[in-house]
């Protein structure tokens, strides 16, 4: 009887009252799940940095990189990405306040600069591919196109989340009550945003 | 009468606890056990905070002071990838990492939100950025890369 009688009443928790979805750790599975993720893409990205270093200089054909790289280039859709980190943090901080209407221009300004960033690594590789650099040309072509590839992969997968956050946010689906949906987008982003910061300081500006 | 007393008194003098006490006392117990196992902040963060925070995020000002220094910090960035001929490789290497390293801390304390959260989130993502550096770092110095 008394079992009965519990089993009725346990899941039902009182308004107000404790989180049946609490953790043993003090936070949310949904963020603490996302950190452990960014933390092993450290090592997932840091293997393919290692391996550029690893033949940087030991391309026996051309085109070297300083043949093919156009610093002021990079150098402004670097800006973009470390832009579009701050529209990001815009969005969070719109949506903890319960104004919409900057929830969904931020994000969507968030995946245009990522969009404009991916624009400008297409027509970076198209330049490389008409001077002669493909992943097949030599060991630089081989290590900077996986790195900035993957890195690229990456930055379109978080753009995709941002336009569902969007398209979400434009239905009335997005509330303060999911503000962490969007921290937790915004982790992913800002990780692609760091990861750049390393490629771009390793790859584009140290001297060989 | 006295039968309708006596689980009362011995639940004063011996709190029983987990699933006997919730099973016995339903309408309180799990409330209270519920309690009893969350650390603190964590079933009702405080107005304004996101679960896991310790501290409110910074004001939108604040963010777009920090993204203008990290702007800042990019264009000394490349202006010291070109100054190959007026001071030696070595600096510019160190000068570089220096920055890049300042630029992945402020965005990873700031806009990454670990300088107000938990330290739990901290530990982690060091424990990854701590796990590859070393790692590769010795991988390239057995390579000899870094020779």
């Amino acid at each position: 009887m008394a079992i009965e009688h519990a089993t009725e009443h346990a899941p039902a928790p009182v308004h107000g009252g404790p989180d049946p979805h609490a953790t043993s750790t003090g936070v949310t599975n949904m963020k603490l799940a996302m950190w452990m993720f960014l933390s092993s893409d450290c090592l997932f990205f840091g293997a393919f940095i290692s391996a550029y270093l690893l033949y940087r200089g030991r391309s026996e054909e051309p085109p070297f990189p300083e043949d093919v790289y156009n610093i002021p280039f990079t150098s402004v859709t670097s800006f973009i990405l470390l832009m579009s980190s701050l529209t990001m943090v815009l969005s969070l901080a719109a949506i903890q306040r319960g104004d919409y209407r900057r929830l969904r221009i931020w994000l969507m300004a968030t995946a245009l600069f990522g969009a404009t960033f991916i624009a400008g690594q297409v027509f970076e590789f198209t330049e490389f591919y008409r001077e002669g650099l493909t992943p097949s040309t030599n060991l630089f072509g081989s290590t900077f196109f996986v790195l900035t590839g993957l890195h690229g992969a990456h930055v379109t997968g978080g753009i995709i989340w941002l336009l569902s956050l969007w398209g979400l946010a434009s239905q009335g689906r997005l509330t303060s009550a999911d503000s962490e949906k969007v921290e937790v987008a915004g982790l992913y982003w800002h990780f692609v945003d760091v990861v750049w910061i390393v490629i771009f300081t390793v790859v584009y500006l140290i001297p060989e | 009468m006295a039968d309708e007393q006596q689980p009362t008194e011995t639940t004063e003098t011996e709190p029983k606890r987990g699933a006997v006490a919730a099973l016995e006392h339903p309408g309180q117990e799990l409330e209270h056990l519920a309690e009893e196992h969350l650390p603190p902040g964590v079933t009702e963060p405080a107005p304004g905070l996101l679960p896991g925070e310790v501290r409110p995020h910074p004001s939108p000002l604040k963010y777009v002071v920090i993204a203008l220094v990290l702007v800042v910090i990019t264009a000394a960035e490349v202006w010291v990838s070109y100054l190959e001929d007026v001071i030696p490789n070595g600096m510019i290497i160190v000068l570089l990492l220096l920055f890049g390293v300042l630029k992945f801390s402020m965005v990873a304390a700031w806009y990454m939100h670990l300088r107000t959260d938990k330290p739990i989130f901290r530990n982690f993502f060091v424990l990854g950025v701590v796990a590859a550096v070393s790692l590769y770092f010795v991988v390239l110095l057995t390579l000899h890369v870094l020779d």
